[in-house]
């Protein structure tokens, strides 16, 4: 069977160059309502488990060919919807939310550096439970120090940092002037790092942390989402 | 093998393969565009799929991730099947 499958949102109007083909070669189309356009392929649902490598880097070309050029608003690979019609009215019922936080994230970049246990330091503590968690709260307390060292280090150029912690690590998301990508790296490149810490700096992306909650998880109402009935959502 | 962007297929942190595609310069770990494209962005409610939301796939080994995604399309398939 077929579905919609939607790439990205972005502030249509400029002169972007667009990505002739997406997941699978499937064709890319644009969608547009008010100054909002969409990129969204017919692909065929659900994807193919051995070539979900494929579809993620497929997908991934189309967000970065636009994201090159502008903002995006990326969706999640696994998003689909029905059909045509239930994309439409998911775009029109949400262009002015999607245009308010382009209009707040243009010009910028999401900047990324992780922070885990370095390679051969992962292995806890397990003499005791004390010990294990003496051992745990250095880390964790180290973690939370270099993050707090990095939101100084880079408040010359960046617009907002958000830290998440997770289970692999403390992940450090700073929104960024475009253009200003290699001044981020070098600066949290130079930081010094507890001898027990790694670091790993990625990016530019899309600035997806940054996005407003009702962006992230818009409220959809009498559609069809990847096959599930949504009646009266809000 | 030309001059295309080269991903680092990152089964962990300190393991690295190289493979280039067609595109920029810069190196990115798969496992961080895998993560992106499937955590990061708009969730739309009700994908059955979207349940990996929340799952912090970087630096987890790539079988770990594929097979998450595997199980997760299983189980779209069964929740498809019951629905004909």
């Amino acid at each position: 069977m077929s579905r919609v499958l939607a790439y990205c949102g972005f502030q249509h109007g400029a002169q972007i160059a667009l990505p002739a083909v997406g997941v699978g070669a499937a064709p890319v189309q644009l969608m547009s309502s008010g100054g909002l356009g969409l990129l969204w392929s017919e692909v065929e649902w659900p994807f193919v488990p051995d070539q979900m490598q494929r579809s993620a880097l497929e997908f991934h070309e189309v967000v970065r060919h636009v994201f090159n050029q502008i903002a995006v608003i990326p969706f999640r690979l696994l998003s689909v919807f029905e059909d045509q019609q239930a994309l439409r009215t998911f775009v029109d019922e949400n262009q002015e939310r999607f245009l308010a936080d382009l209009e707040r994230l243009k010009g910028f970049v999401q900047m990324e550096c992780v922070v885990y246990p370095a390679p051969g330091q992962t292995q806890a503590d397990s003499s005791s439970g004390k010990a294990y968690l003496e051992k745990k709260a250095v880390a964790m307390r180290s973690s939370e120090g270099f993050a707090q060292a990095v939101r100084n280090a880079v408040a010359h150029l960046s617009h907002e940092v958000r830290v998440r912690e997770g289970k692999n690590g403390t992940r450090i998301f700073v929104l960024v002037e475009r253009g200003r990508e290699s001044d981020f790296r070098q600066t949290v490149g130079a930081l010094p790092l507890p001898q027990h810490l790694a670091r790993r700096i990625s990016g530019p992306w899309p600035a997806a942390e940054f996005l407003s909650d009702q962006v992230k998880a818009p409220e959809i109402v009498n559609q069809k989402v990847a096959g599930q009935k949504i009646a009266g959502a809000k | 093998m030309g001059r295309g962007r080269r991903i680092r297929l990152s089964l962990m942190p300190t393991d690295f393969e190289s493979v280039e595609i067609l595109g920029g310069e810069e190196e990115v770990s798969l496992l961080e565009i895998l993560d992106h494209v499937l955590n990061a962005g708009v969730v739309i409610h009700g994908s059955l799929v979207i349940s990996l939301a929340g799952v912090d796939l970087v630096y987890l080994g790539l079988n770990v991730v594929l097979t998450s995604v595997e199980t997760a399309l299983n189980n779209l398939q069964i929740e498809e099947k019951r629905k004909k």
